[in-house]
């Protein structure tokens, strides 16, 4: 399969020195559900940008469908589709208006845009709505439209720019149905960016992990999580200041204990079988007149495989953003 | 062509934007509505006193020519917030990821700018009308004061899509546009006749472009096809817009590029 995304050594220096993008390469295939897992500000949206042909790149080559993106930008736009982070409907225009624009500025013939249009309010689920202002949407009708929008042409390669950030789950949940039939019955190939750990498991069938503009870790799902070789115990004390260095000096001397780690809830602890050491902790924190607040454990995560690279967990932050500038403000 | 198919689809967006949200419409109105039923009233026995506007002619005659130019510059500044909300909401960049033709987000704007100068400036003369100011030059005389108004708006439009797309702050638009407007406005023979005003008025109003676009619908209006007002007037106009637009089109390449 040949790749429809390849990047090589980009890097994305702002006006104002920060590196937003710090010398990834990756590539996609053909058909692929590929994803981005970062927290806010890993470079994720940056990255987008410059691939859509939004953000001229510092350095580094890029080649989108077997096109140049410094030489062949209107070729590359002309087979994506797009759906930014901000929903960008026109409240005063309907939702079939709406998609009709699109298909417009993809010069599209007026008679497949309207046989196209009721194929994707079908799909998102729309017919209903779609003679109404999309001003009189719900939040996750408006996104849902916004995908439609992005999709009228029929793109070879959907970019995805945290599409479901700021829904509820049930929205969320639908939103991922639409994706995967997508992937699945109309073999689009997508770049998906998330903050949801959730989403990129579910969803992607391979992913980059990006943090502070790199590329911590690529592979897919469940290959990453097999990488991390053990459950993970999360500990925390009720005096966890005083206590970490003494309890992990008891833990770090039990068999089957891989790793431990300092984390948010105080400790976490790395282990072949979790279920049967955590008795093991408990007795012996506890015989140390160490206090437990809670234990929890579970299989590995792809936060555990953040948390192995970084040192950090995702913070999920679930903010209701002031509309960003078009291109971040800070070029 | 895809220039001109695309410049139709983006004029038609913003012409449904503007139809769906008339209370845009009534506030662009409102100011030169109130100028002409209003103020016309109030200053209405100027017309009494010799020598201050021309012989047979009613102020309410002679004020619809500036009213038409205070219409002209309201629209106009609202060119500059209509970008504004395309960037904030992302929906220019959403164009800007499809193979749109770049120039043609512009033309459409700057097109439906007009076209909407155009439908203002036929309501106020129509108001006028049945007040009872006629346009003497007629019907062509009509065509050319819309070609003068819409031509003036779009040289002003570039003030303010300029302004917007550097600022991205509709509140500036608006602050820097009223600035601009107003004392230009005042010191032009716009509302006045140019010999009521005092002597450093006459003077400033010699280099204020507003005073030759005002002259040439006035002359329309009034006194026929007067070409040494009306071409002159054109050629100001033209300078203004070549100096605007080319900062509309500077902006407009960085935010695009």
């Amino acid at each position: 399969m040949s790749d429809v995304i390849s990047v090589k050594n980009l890097v994305e220096v702002y006006s104002d020195g920060t590196k937003a993008v710090d010398d990834i390469s990756f590539n996609v295939r053909e058909g692929e559900f590929f994803g981005f897992l970062g927290p806010n500000g890993a470079g994720k949206s940056t990255t987008i940008k410059i691939l859509t042909t939004l953000l001229r790149k510092t350095s580094g080559a890029v080649e989108i469908a077997g096109f140049n993106l410094d030489s062949a930008a209107s070729d590359i736009r002309k087979i994506i589709g797009v759906q930014s982070q901000e929903t960008t409907v026109d409240g005063d225009l309907t939702g079939r208006e709406n998609i009709e624009l699109q298909g417009h500025f993809h010069q599209m013939k007026s008679e497949n845009i309207k046989r196209r249009i009721d194929e994707l309010l079908g799909l998102v689920g729309l017919e209903e709505a779609a003679e109404k202002r999309a001003r009189n949407y719900s939040g996750g009708m408006k996104k849902r439209l916004d995908l439609a929008t992005a999709l009228i042409h029929k793109p070879k390669l959907l970019f995805l720019d945290e599409p479901t950030t700021g829904l509820d789950p049930q929205s969320r949940a639908a939103i991922w149905g639409y994706l995967q039939k997508l992937n699945k019955d109309e073999g689009i190939t997508i770049f998906l960016t998330t903050q949801y750990l959730e989403e990129a498991d579910k969803l992607c069938k391979r992913l980059s992990i990006i943090d502070s503009g790199k590329i911590v870790a690529s592979g897919s799902p469940t290959e990453l999580k097999r990488e991390i070789g053990a459950d993970s115990i999360r500990i925390s004390l009720e005096n966890c200041k005083k206590d970490t260095s003494r309890a992990k000096e008891i833990i770090k001397t039990m068999t089957d204990v891989t790793d431990i780690m300092e984390s948010e809830e105080c400790l976490t602890v790395y282990a072949k079988n979790a279920g049967l050491l955590i008795a093991d902790i408990v007795r012996a924190l506890d015989s140390s007149d160490i206090r437990l607040a809670s234990v929890t454990f579970s299989s590995p995560s792809l936060d555990d495989v953040f948390m192995k690279h970084t040192g950090k967990r995702i913070r999920t932050e679930e903010l209701v953003k002031a509309p960003s500038r078009m291109f971040g403000g800070r070029r | 062509m895809t220039l001109l198919s695309d410049t139709r689809y983006i004029f038609v967006r913003y012409m449904t934007k503007l139809i769906r949200t008339p209370i845009l419409l009534f506030f662009s109105l409102f100011q030169p509505l109130l100028f002409l039923l209003l103020f016309t009233q109030l200053l209405g026995r100027l017309g009494n006193f010799p020598g201050i506007l021309p012989p047979g002619v009613g102020y309410l005659e002679f004020a619809t020519a500036g009213i038409l130019m205070q219409n002209a510059f309201g629209s106009a500044l609202q060119s500059g917030n209509s970008i504004v909300a395309d960037i904030d909401s992302g929906f220019l960049q959403k164009m800007l990821v499809t193979p749109v033709s770049r120039p043609a987000i512009l033309l459409g704007r700057l097109s439906s700018d007009a076209f909407r100068v155009v439908i203002q400036t036929a309501i106020i003369l129509g108001l006028a009308y049945a007040l009872g100011a006629y346009v003497t030059t007629g019907v062509i005389g009509i065509l050319l004061i819309f070609f003068t108004l819409a031509f003036f708006g779009l040289a002003w439009s570039g003030i303010s899509l300029a302004l917007g797309m550097k600022t991205r702050s509709s509140e500036t638009v608006f602050a820097i546009g009223g600035v601009i407007t107003f004392p230009l406005l005042f010191l032009s023979p716009a509302l006045f006749p140019i010999s009521f005003l005092p002597d450093w008025v006459q003077t400033v109003s010699k280099f204020n472009p507003v005073s030759y676009a005002v002259d040439a619908s006035r002359a329309l209006m009034i006194n026929g096809y007067d070409w040494a007002t009306i071409l002159p007037a054109w050629g100001v106009i033209g300078l203004v817009a070549l100096i605007t637009m080319s900062a509309t089109l500077y902006q407009f390449r960085k935010v695009v590029s």
